[in-house]
């Protein structure tokens, strides 16, 4: 029960005040929520001189549709993203992912942004300073080995957050905001597969808000692997959207979490346009899911499992789909 | 470094000098003496400390006391406030919701939440709003059992 | 103070009537609902100490030096103390003792304490531990049961050779001659996951020196105060009377707590070498470190059986990885054997057990203490044999019942013997004869069914300790206010024993139990108590309270008899009154009792005692002690459940569990602790597992230590049998360990209901059902293409 490092907290009341606070204070970090960054900080993985609270930012709380898309603040929390009955009705994978994260009582602090930027993890990582210093630590923290692949240069915890699959298959984009203005980029460069940098967003740069466009005929989902009903992360979590034209397939994206050190945005798919849906669209989603991830042992559930049942999960998600968009 | 700290707790005003790192459940149960709040476990993964910020159940271990400025904090303490129990509170104690007693504060806060924007929650409705609150005692069938108790009561007038 | 002024109107209980019977919520409920309850950590402690421990980061190794002379100069440091400070080994088992609070010479696991901090603020503490430097020399670890084994294995503790803390070789009736009468034999193996209790509240405890005087005040989390005030005598080498021991309230234990733990002591030793007062929190990873959870058992199962489904003979062999030291190991190891018997008939049985040594934290105590991985083993095996015979579950159990009163081979006395109803009750509730095996399959989703039996003992009828004291003593004070005080040492710990005792109290008296206040452990007020353990108290105090009470009784009695100028058997007691027998209109009130009793003595104190018989203590044989009790619990439970199988995931949908605890003091608590232990029955058959990766604990927190939530927890339908014990307090036995034992093989018997396949190896994890159902061609067939409806 470590207390938290000596740090100042400040308040900003604009995104533009958060940034330039940011820059002013390089030692520092951004707060939303608080669930993943503050026990991360007990557990000494994270120390700042100062934290930016963001709770006092207005814009970052913004939910609208605005042409024909939505446009959700970083700083909504996601039960009210589970609740809001755009999403609930237009974009259900993103109501199921937000719905799945941890418990209600995480929910209602837990922001979109903050899960957007979830840490990555891994049971080398996620212990505390005593447990970590047995091990000598590993390279994400002080240490120069990663414990999952010893033998290995990069560090592979995994990222783990439930919302990201599911706004890639729903093909999201964010805007960010630095001291040179703000940019937009699509959610899947958002991202990099680095278990120690997961995400291309630089350390002055606050991610303010994600587009996720409304374009009908589209049907979504999102499930995840957990061994309890509830709290737990990711084992493997699976989002799909499909367009459905008549017998054949309209388009298609799966994105999957849990098993790679960002979430992957499964490619090689744009081929099923057009075609059937048979056992040969699923036979070449499951071989595209296992060349596109990579689990490892980042947690105690045995990594083979979580490999082959990724696929079953995006296969379910299809089938179910397929059938509802008829 | 101290900063001062205004928000108001079981519906009173409070001005306090607060570390800018202390979190709310330090603030509560060693600076206010609230000790029905309860810490569990090292961070965010049993529901122990479970409190209501503007009537939301939140986790009070990962929330900066200072992050809640200006906000309405309620803790286990606050709910009995006419010198009554609350329905909750009744119905734990009188249907064995409560045995150890460690998870109920958390336990019930995070009920009370739930029973404020639905007065009538079916099964899954309850499972879902205690899903992030452990208990190691009851199996949770009688809190289940309990919090049903409650919804089929009213509060007691104050 | 922020907490509102509060004035809580007393409660009625929930129902009449208001003694034993009666469903009377907790006496100390309305704290914990209120949050007003003070467990150790909640204490006020002003200008206490902050205590700190460093823990080893080295599975086995020599300590060749603990310099601390760096954070001891540190400002603000009040003390730091390390083995030096303790030269007296500690451990539950008089005979086994060799724990150190703070490591001497030798760490054997990783956490293992090294040195403690006492100083003004957590930051102070921790970089004054930050400041220790440690020289050591490593030594091989060992990890599993086999390795620590193996020949040229250094010895975690050198007067045991083979790293073997105790084996235990048992026959009890000719296993040789059973097995040659059998039609069937069958040996399986079974591996159970080391599990632990994770109870509620984390590891605390306040210790205030005296400096003055040079005595020591200790507040602890646990269940066994006496045992903890014992070894702080034993460590700080104090006279046991300049000890105080006081136990708050205390968030469940579950055997965890069952015996002094290396925090307590560790805090007792800091605020003697402080001068002053410490408080000693631990984190939840420290509380998992500190462990004495049920062990990872490895059982070899050999049953003999007749064509027609009698049990001829048993054979079995346990190895436990014990951890690094004794704890209660071998009374684990020792129950593990003694416990196959009591269940079922067997006529011959023969047991190996093996407590082994490891550099991991060491085992102990865990509900349903030795039996519950052998009961998963014993059970399932008795299934799958009953099975090959062409023989329902239920039906192969009712053929091998006991028939009460009867001794077992190993002589164990069951007076009582409620399973056949229990077995009754589960089939007729869970719609056995039309349900089992005919749950079928929709998609991908398997349905099953499965059930089992299990017992416990109503305490050990042989204490740990022998002083020739009785097992239980309790004291009441009656005082001029008419209310009557229970003092008593038994822990409440949750589980409701301080109801229990007053309900007790409250029937024997006859009063309202408004009047009745009860006080527990404070070593200065309250008598000893061995403590909450074995399932002890509701049948060993319980039966003191009764005692305690008729005491009283009689002089109330008496008191009355002569304010009503009768003789006493001419009184009519009413409890809150008394008359004249045939004369109601004759009567005065409890206080006028009081009040006349109290003439020329003043202040009533009145004991009462109980203490288990030698016939109890078990049989002449060898090994005929273990396990002794005066009453068994009996349980049988059902459990249904559905399959993922394309995700390996099991769900528990429902379980109906029937319990005779002889006789329920108070239903609605027996219903609470017959659930909980189904449940941690569950948490252990479907998710729970501590996980050690080279002697690091990888499931030391909350998340990777999958206790289940409410999410996946299904509705448990409980049933009371009472077949009223001719000893138990109103024939009353355990009622909250039993019943945990049964669950793990009914659920196994239910998932192979669901998929064909037998788990003999717990947890059964989605991993572990996932690789089985996808290892035959047979299995890999895709359940989805099996299409809707039951197959």
């Amino acid at each position: 029960m470590a207390a938290l490092s000596d740090f100042r907290l400040l308040r900003p009341a604009s995104a533009a005040d958060a940034v330039r606070l940011r820059g002013e204070h390089p030692a520092s970090r951004f707060l939303a929520g608080g669930t993943d960054l503050l026990p991360n900080m007990r557990r000494g993985l994270v120390t700042a001189e100062a934290i930016i609270d963001l709770g006092g930012v207005a814009e970052l709380a913004e939910l609208r549709v605005v042409d024909a898309a939505l446009h959700v603040g970083a700083g909504v929390t996601l039960a009210t993203l589970a609740a809001d009955p755009v999403v609930q009705a237009r974009l259900p994978a993103l109501a199921q992912a937000a719905a799945s994260v941890a418990g209600p009582t995480h929910r209602t602090a837990a922001t979109l942004g903050g899960n957007l930027c979830l840490d990555t993890r891994c049971m080398y990582y996620n212990q505390s300073e005593p447990w970590r210093h047995a091990i000598q630590n590993c390279m994400k923290i002080a240490g120069d080995t990663c414990r999952v692949a010893t033998k290995s240069d990069r560090c592979w915890a995994a990222f783990s957050g439930d919302v990201a699959p599911a706004l890639l298959a729903l093909d999201a984009e964010v805007q960010v905001l630095g001291p040179q203005g703000s940019r937009r980029l699509s959610l899947a460069d958002f991202y990099r597969d680095d278990g120690m940098a997961w995400l291309s967003l630089a350390a002055d740069e606050l991610l303010v808000s994600v587009r996720i466009p409304l374009t009908d005929g589209w049907v979504s989902a999102y499930e995840k692997l957990q061994v309890r009903g509830a709290i737990d992360f990711p084992l493997t979590g699976v989002a799909v959207a499909l367009r459905r034209e008549g017998d054949l397939i309209g388009d298609l994206r799966v994105a999957c979490t849990g098993v790679s050190s960002r979430p992957e945005l499964i490619g090689g798919l744009e081929s099923l346009a057009g075609k059937p849906f048979d056992d040969a669209a699923l036979a070449l989603v499951e071989k595209q899911i296992k060349r596109g991830t990579q689990p490892m042992e980042t947690t105690v559930i045995n990594v083979s499992y979580r490999r082959r049942v990724t696929p079953v999960l995006a296969k379910r998600l299809l089938r179910r789909l397929w059938q509802a968009a008829a | 470094m101290k900063s001062i700290l205004r928000l108001s707790v079981n519906g009173k005003p409070r001005e306090d000098a607060v570390a800018d790192n202390a979190l709310l459940i330090d603030y509560l149960r060693d600076t206010l003496r609230l000790t029905g709040t309860k810490q569990g476990c090292d961070g965010g993964e049993c529901g122990a400390c479970t409190v209501l910020v503007d009537g939301q159940p939140r986790l009070s271990c990962c929330t900066l006391a200072h992050s809640v400025a200006g906000r309405d904090i309620e803790t286990i303490e606050g709910l009995s406030h006419t010198g009554n129990l609350s329905r909750l509170q009744r119905a734990f104690h009188e249907h064995l919701g409560s045995q150890c007693g460690f998870c109920t504060p958390g336990m019930i806060m995070a009920a009370e939440a739930l029973l404020r924007r639905n007065p009538h929650p079916d099964l899954p409705q309850i499972k879902a709003a205690l899903a992030g609150n452990l208990c190691r005692c009851t199996g949770y069938v009688k809190i289940i059992e309990s919090v049903e108790a409650a919804s089929r009561t009213e509060e007691l007038a104050a | 103070m922020n907490a509102p002024e509060r004035n809580i109107v007393t409660l009625k209980p929930a129902s009449e009537p208001r003694g034993v019977g009666a469903r009377l919520p907790f006496v100390d409920g309305v704290e914990k609902v209120t949050g007003t309850a003070r467990y150790t950590a909640d204490l006020p402690a002003d200008g206490a100490l902050f205590g700190k421990i460093l823990r080893s980061p080295y599975a086995h190794a020599e300590l060749l030096e603990v310099d601390t002379r760096e954070a001891l100069a540190l400002p603000g440091v009040r003390a730091v103390i390390t083995g030096d400070e303790c030269d007296m080994p500690y451990g539950v088992i008089p005979i086994a003792q060799n724990e150190f609070p703070l490591a001497r010479d030798r760490v054997r696991y990783i956490g293992d304490p090294i040195v403690a901090v006492a100083a003004v603020d957590e930051a102070t503490a921790d970089a004054a531990l930050a400041l220790v430097r440690l020289r050591v020399r490593e030594l091989p670890a060992y990890f599993n049961a086999a390795a620590a084994r193996k020949l040229d294995a250094v010895l975690l503790h050198d007067n045991k050779p083979g790293n073997i803390e105790r084996a235990v070789h048992n026959e009890f009736g000719d296993t040789a001659a059973g097995f040659a009468a059998a039609d069937l034999v069958r040996e399986d193996n079974y591996e159970c996951a080391e599990v632990h209790h994770a109870m509620m509240e984390p590891n605390a405890a306040l210790a205030a020196w005296d400096a003055e005087r040079g005595h020591l005040t200790l507040w602890s989390v646990t269940q066994v105060p006496y045992y903890v005030h014992l070894t702080l005598a034993r460590c700080l080498k104090m006279e046991a009377a300049h000890i105080r021991v006081i136990k708050p309230f205390i968030g469940g234990g579950f055997g965890h707590r069952t015996e002094s733990l290396n925090f307590e002591v560790i805090c007792g030793l800091l605020a003697r070498a402080a001068r002053g007062t410490v408080r000693l929190l631990q984190s939840r990873e420290e509380t998992f470190l500190a462990h004495r959870g049920r062990p990872e058992s490895h059982i070899r199962m050999k049953l003999g059986m007749t064509r027609d489904g009698r049990l001829t003979a048993c054979e079995a062999e346990v190895v436990q990885r014990g951890g690094a030291y004794g704890g209660y190991g071998l009374v684990t190891i020792l129950y593990s054997g003694a416990l196959l018997n009591g269940l079922y008939d067997i006529p011959a049985v023969k047991y190996d057990g093996y407590r082994v040594y490891s550099n991991t934290p060491a085992c102990g105590a865990m509900r349903g203490h030795g039996t519950v991985n052998i009961r998963f083993a014993f059970e399932s095996l008795l299934d799958s044999m009953g099975a090959e015979l062409g023989l329902d579950a239920i039906e192969v159990r009712r053929r091998n019942l006991l028939v009460a009163p009867t001794d077992t081979i190993n002589g164990l006395k069951v007076l009582s013997y409620g399973l056949p109803d229990c077995l009754d009750w589960v089939e007729a509730a869970s719609g056995w004869q039309a349900r089992k095996g005919k749950l079928g399959r929709i998609g991908h989703i398997g349905r099953g069914l499965g059930m089992a039996c299990s017992h416990f003992v109503s305490g050990s009828a042989k204490p740990v300790h022998w002083s020739g004291e009785p097992h239980a003593v309790i004291i009441l004070k009656l005082d001029f206010d008419a209310s009557v005080t229970i003092l008593t040492g038994a822990s409440d710990i949750g589980q409701g024993s301080s109801t229990i005792i007053t309900q007790v109290v409250a029937e024997v008296l006859g009063i309202d139990y408004s009047r009745i206040r009860l006080v527990a452990n404070d070593s200065a007020i309250t008598p000893k108590d061995n403590g909450s353990y074995s399932s002890r108290v509701t049948f060993m105090v319980g039966n003191a309270a009764a005692d305690a009470a008729a005491n009283l009784r009689r002089l109330l009695v008496k008191a009355a008899a002569k304010r009503l100028d009768v003789r006493e058997h001419e009184v009519d007691w009413l409890g809150e009154a008394a008359a004249v027998l045939g004369d109601p209109e004759r009567q005065i009130s409890f206080a006028d009792a009081v009040e006349e009793a109290l003439v020329a003595t003043g202040t009533l104190t009145v004991k009462g005692t109980f203490t288990c018989p030698p016939e109890f203590q078990g049989g002449k044989q060898r090994g005929g002690a273990v396990g002794s009790t005066m009453g068994f619990s009996y349980a049988a439970q059902a459990v249904e459940v559905s399959v993922d199988l394309e995700l390996g995931k099991v769900t528990v949908e429902k379980v109906w569990a029937a319990v005779d605890c002889g006789f329920a003091i108070n239903p609605m608590s027996v219903e609470g602790q017959v659930q909980g232990a189904v449940w941690m029955g569950m948490g252990q058959a479907l998710s729970e597992e501590t996980v050690y990766e080279n002697g690091h604990h990888m499931a030391a927190n909350m998340l990777d230590y999958r206790v289940p939530t409410i999410v996946e927890s299904p509705d448990i339908e409980v049933h009371i049998v009472e077949s009223i014990d001719p000893n138990g307090p109103f024939g009353a036995k355990e009622a909250s360990e039993g019943p945990l034992s049964g669950f793990m093989s009914a659920l196994a018997a239910a998932v192979e209901d669901a998929t064909g396949q037998r788990f003999r190896t717990l947890p059964i994890t989605p991993v572990r059902v996932f690789e089985a159902l996808n290892k035959k061609p047979r299995a890999a067939k895709s359940p989805v293409a099996s299409a809707q409806g039951a197959a």
